[in-house]
Order: C-alpha cells, then structure tokens, then sequence
C-alpha cells in the first residue's frame, strides 16, 4: 500500500469538507472527487473518508424492520443502472417474476425454489436506506416458500432475499440520464441458483447487468481501520483479520484477533485528523499491527495476503461476502460498499 | 454386561453392530472384520461387499445374531474401527508424574488393566470398559459411560491411549465431562502415578502427537529426504557463467538455517497451534505509538493448516518470513505445545 503511487489530490478549498457539507447535499468535495475520476486515466481511489456517521434519514428506519438485515450473510454483487424501472410497478414486478421462476422451475432448473409451485415473490420499498435525498430508494425482493399444510400455524419460510440500495451515489447519479435508476449495490441470501435466475430476469427486464462485487486486500483494510474507529457501548467480538499465506504445497491461515478495546486504543493512536481517515492513518494502523506480529513471529503479514476482517461493526470477505451486526452504523457501511460497487462499475 | 435376552443377540447389540458397520468405509470392511475374527472366514466370505452398506451391515449382523455377540464384542469392533480408520476426534496429551522418590515401575500390563477396571468400576456404577492392545506396545481403552440409573451408553464413549513405562496418556474425549476425576485416579492408581496433568498438545493426528511426545520424528525419514534434497540443488543449466542467481548467498544462508532449525525429516503432522499474546505493544519508536501504554496488547494468533509444521518450513525459503523463524513457532515440536501463552518477561 504505497500511497506515494496514488497521485495526491487536495480538495480546490484547502480546507477539509465540513460534517455540514456531507448531509446538506452534493459537497464540493464529491463533486470534485466526481470530476477527478473521470479525467485521470486510472480509477482513483480517495485518499481520505469521513468517519462513518449516522445519516440523519436513518432516524426513519423502524430498527426492527431492518433487524433481518443484521447477523445475516450477504453475498455482493453491482449492478449498473436499470432502464425504466419504476417504484409504481413493483406489484407487476412481483408477479412477472414469479411466473418466469414458475416457468424455470417447470423447465427443471429453479430446484431450490421449494417443494412445488407454492412459493410467493414479493418486491417492497426500504425505507430509510440512503444517505441523501437523491438516493434511489432501497427495495428487496423476498421468495417465501408457502407450507404444504393449509392449516393456520403453518409457517412461511423466506427461501430467498435480496435487496439493492444506494447510499450516498451522488457521483454515479449526476452522470446517469432520467430513465435510468442507479441501484449499485445489491446483497443476496439464499442458494445461488435462485440469485442467478432473479439475476437474468432483472437482466432482461431492465437491460442491467450484474457483477460479483469483490473486496480488495486494500479495501479491507480501510475496512478494518473504519470500523475499529466506530465507537461502540459495547465490544461484542474481537478485531479480527485473516490472512492467507500463499505457500506450496500447503495452505497456511493466519487469524489475528486483536481485543477490540485494546485495537481501538491503537487506532486512537495512530488517528490524527478530527472526523475524517487518511489513507496514511490507515497504513500505520495496519503496519503497527504487522510489526507486533512480526516481532513475535518473525513473519511478514504484508506479504501474505488480507482475506477477511471482523469487527463489532461488521465483518467482510475478499470474495464478497459481507455481514453486518450495528444497526449503528448500518448506512456508513452501505454508504462505503455503494462506493465500491460503483467504483467497480465505473 | 447381563443384558443380553437368553433366546438370542441383544438387539441393542445388533443395532450397534449395525451401526459400527455403516461407519466403516467399504473398502475396510472386511480387512476390520478379519481383525475382529469373530466370525469365521467362511462366513466372512458369503458377505457380498458390492451391495449398498446398508444390506452389508444388515448382512453382518445377522452373521454376529448366529454367534450371539455380546456387547464385549461388539465393543472391540469399535475400538478397531478406531485404531483403523482416520477418526476426526480431537487427541489431548496428558502427563503424569511419579511422587519425589518413587521407583520406576514394573508392573505389566496385565496388572495395569486390572487394577484401571477396578478403580473405576468400584467408583462409578454402569461404566463399560473394554482394552485392546495395539503393535506398538500401548493398550487402548474404550470407556462406554452411564449413570446410577442408566445402562452405559455405547455411543458417548472416551479412547484413551496408555503407552506402557511411559508418562503420557492421549485421550479423546466424548462429552462427558464429569467422570474426569474417577478417570484420573483410576489411571494413577493402577500406573503407579502420583499427578496428573494437562499437555498444552492437541490435534487430530494421534500419530503425529506420538512422535512429538517421543521424539520419534527425526528417525526413519532421513534417507525420504535426503534424495529430494540432492534433486532439489541440481539446477537448470547456466548459459553464461557470468550470470549467477541474485541474492544466492542469502538463500543459501536462509535454506542452511531453516534446515538446521527444522531439520531435514518430514514434520510430524498437526493442524493448528495457538498463541494468546500478553505482551506490550511495541512499534518503531519514531512514530511512538501506545508508547506510553503499561497495559498488555491482548491478540489471540491462530495458524492453521492441514500441515502446519510443514506450511511453516516452507515460509522462509519462499521469503514470506525471515530465517531464522521465531523460536515460538519452531519449539512446537520440541517443547510439545500447540497452545501458548506469551506475556512480558
């Protein structure tokens, strides 16, 4: 992670964007950061990020409706922009869907639908899960497979969810024409057979396409360094990171776990910049970690490779998986996974 | 055992034959029934090993129905099925030392195992316990666990492995926990020990634990590896003399040193160790980081592996790791631990 690679890029104000600026609309600085993207040649990562902060829309959310969404794993994906999608359709949308995965089942390959036809597609709205007014509303798609039973206690179960979102998208947003609804990020639970079937429907219906959505060793580490720097009342579980060391003939796993009271003093120390994270903090926080391991072990972590980091707050995989356990910070996380997905698009 | 009805096989018996059978991979079947020897070859041979396991083991059990096993038996195919096969159950080493003074013990085996069942049967009712000696001078025991009220059940057992005129006990538990100390005093009493005590030493591979605990793993590998060493330094030929391998003096330092810290033998084979870390975080004094800090860092460090040791060997040579590698890593063997706790000297 040498930052001097990364050419510097200092916002036209000299000043660091204000925690106003972040909610009250487009900032300069994202504007900026929009505009910087599409001239250098190279994507260009930021080289600094607000702390995640709790958008003021989430106060809409109900924290039990979203309380699903929590201690689940979700597999990632991106996804462009959907032409002439409309929130007024979603009932359509429910039964189109159901029929094409009837008529997949028919034809045999929808095996993990369920025991018969009996299952049910639902499309709602989420509410509350954006960063900014602009945002495109979050919805999610359940498939609940109803019971066999016609008596009153039988239980429905969710076979399938997925949800697409977009939090804080400004810079896809400003870029796409009106037919177009900008979704980047959608999450996945449930057999992969069915996430691929929903996904080609969506592909033809709205002329979209989806993209497994991974997470890079460099991007984890921000992760790492952002979610040991939420304040929590209370550390469930430990800072942990898991390295994979790419020796032959057999495979190594390293597991780090560090107290999570004990990592955030380190990232208390390392952090300088009120309210926001440099990439330089994030380089220091993860070498002071790799030179305590290696004075014990005398193994060089960075040249092995970062797969997964687990905190408090959530916890991701390289392969993109994510699962996130705050309802906290719940929007700061989604808010850095939309820029993922749409850095990865773009 | 007394339970069995007069007329013919306990069917509890049967349905733990059964059950044996439908464990054991078919291609060791009948090289574990020859073992067991319980039932004659000629019958052996009318099983046909071809049909689907569950007619197999119906099959031998009504072969055992003829002959009337009793669960004495029924438990030695057991302890074959595990002596056998690759059992995944976690091995634990114990330790047990002899009182200050005390004379090395003569006693054979034949007492060991008398007086084990009496301790243990005269502290706890309703416990099975059947031994088996195994090639390398060890007996295993198999401990079938019940209550005051209840026959033992045949499926929550513990192994253990007793390697006569040696300290070291390897032990595979079931879930049973609370017999822990009948069990221990059973052991001390009948090896003539004094204490007892937890090894910091766990793995799936029984084998491995043994050569670790023995100090067997530097024999009978030698001449293995010795002839890959000599394929691995002939090279690919050099065109030009004047072009030589860059950095040649390190690796050669770095293969030298990691040879004479692990050795030139195949390393016995465990799968993970652990390290809880208690010390001072320490970091370059330029930044100064947590310098003030009096408080432990506290990390658990976890390797993982289907081969450690062997994983690790490897880790300095393909210059992931400096050589020589931390002595935390490399005493494993020596010190037989695979879980650790470092504080601040």
């Amino acid at each position: 992670m040498d930052s001097s690679n990364v050419p510097e890029f200092t916002p036209k104000h000299g000043v660091p964007p204000r925690l106003r600026d972040y909610f009250t609309g487009a900032s300069s600085f994202q504007r900026q950061l929009a505009s910087v993207r599409k001239q250098t040649p190279f994507g260009q990562t930021p080289s600094r990020r607000k702390i995640p902060q709790c958008s003021p829309l989430q106060e809409n959310i109900d924290p039990q409706k979203i309380a699903f969404l929590l201690h689940k794993q979700w597999t990632l994906y991106t996804l462009t922009p959907m032409y002439r999608f409309s929130y007024t359709n979603l009932k359509q949308y429910s039964t189109l869907l159901k029929c094409f995965l009837a008529a997949e089942k028919q034809k045999g390959l929808a095996v993990e639908m369920g025991e018969d036809f009996n299952f049910k597609v639902t499309f709602s709205t989420l509410s509350g899960m954006k960063g900014t007014h602009r945002d495109p509303a979050a919805f999610l798609i359940q498939i609940v497979s109803k019971s066999q039973q016609s008596s009153k206690n039988a239980e429905d179960k969710v076979v399938w969810t997925g949800w697409f979102c977009c939090v804080y998208g400004d810079s896809l947003l400003e870029n796409v024409p009106d037919d177009f609804t900008c979704l980047p990020l959608f999450l996945a639970n449930g057999a992969e057979s069915n996430t691929a079937l929903i996904g080609t429907w969506f592909q033809k219906t709205f002329d979209c396409r989806f993209t497994r959505l991974t997470i890079s060793a460099f991007n984890l580490s921000w992760m790492a360094a952002m979610w040991t720097s939420c304040n929590m009342e209370h550390y469930g579980t430990a800072t942990e990171l898991l390295w994979s060391v790419p020796c032959s003939p057999q495979s190594l796993d390293i597991s780090y776990a560090i107290n999570p009271e004990d990592a955030k003093a380190l990232w208390d120390g390392v952090h300088q910049t009120p309210e926001e994270i440099t990439q330089e903090e994030v380089d220091l926080f993860i070498d002071c970690l790799c030179s305590h391991f290696h004075r014990h072990f005398k193994i060089n972590l960075s040249a092995t490779r970062l797969v997964c980091v687990s905190t408090s707050v959530a916890s991701a995989h390289t392969d993109g998986k994510i699962k996130i356990l705050c309802s906290k910070y719940l929007i700061g996380v989604l808010a850095f996974l939309t820029e993922l997905a749409i850095f990865q698009i773009e | 055992m007394g339970h069995s009805s007069v007329i013919g096989m306990d069917e509890i018996v049967a349905e733990f034959i059964r059950r044996t059978i439908l464990k054991i991979p078919v291609a060791e079947i009948g090289k574990i029934l020859r073992i067991w020897n319980f039932i004659p070859e000629s019958q052996l041979k009318t099983i046909n090993l071809k049909q689907c396991k569950e007619n197999v083991s119906q099959d031998v059990v009504e072969l055992c129905k003829k002959k009337r096993a009793s669960m004495k038996e029924a438990a030695i195919l057991d302890i074959i099925y595990h002596q056998t096969c690759q059992i995944k159950k976690i091995w634990t080493v114990y330790k047990m030392t002899k009182a200050p003074g005390e004379e090395v013990d003569l006693s054979d085996m034949e007492e060991f195992k008398d007086s084990f069942k009496k301790v243990l049967q005269r502290a706890l009712k309703n416990v099975h316990i059947s031994f088996r000696d195994s090639e390398d001078t060890a007996v295993w025991i198999r401990i079938a666990w019940g209550t005051p009220y209840m026959k033992p059940n045949q499926y929550k057992t513990t192994y253990m492995v007793y390697h006569s005129q040696t300290p070291f006990v390897f032990i595979s538990h079931c879930r049973i926990k609370k017999y822990i100390p009948e069990l221990w005093q059973a052991l001390m009493t009948a090896g003539n020990y004094h204490k007892i005590q937890q090894m910091e030493l766990r793995s799936l591979y029984l084998d491995s634990l043994k050569a670790i605990v023995f100090k067997q793993y530097n024999q009978d590998f030698q001449t293995y590896c010795l002839t890959s060493l000599e394929e691995e330094n002939s090279e690919v030929e050099i065109v030009d003399p004047r072009i030589i391998h860059e950095n040649m003096k390190e690796k050669e330092r770095i293969q030298r040193v990691t040879r004479e810290t692990f050795g030139d033998y195949v390393q016995p084979r465990i799968e993970f160790a652990q390290y809880k870390l208690e010390t001072k975080f320490k970091t370059d004094p330029k930044n100064g980081i947590l310098a003030e800090r009096e408080e432990p860092f506290r990390c658990l460090v976890k390797f993982s592996s289907p081969h450690l040791l062997e994983a690790l060997k490897s880790l300095a040579p393909a210059g992931i790791a400096d050589a020589p590698l931390s002595s935390l890593l490399t005493c494993i063997p020596h010190k037989a631990m695979n879980y650790f706790t470092i504080r601040e000297k």
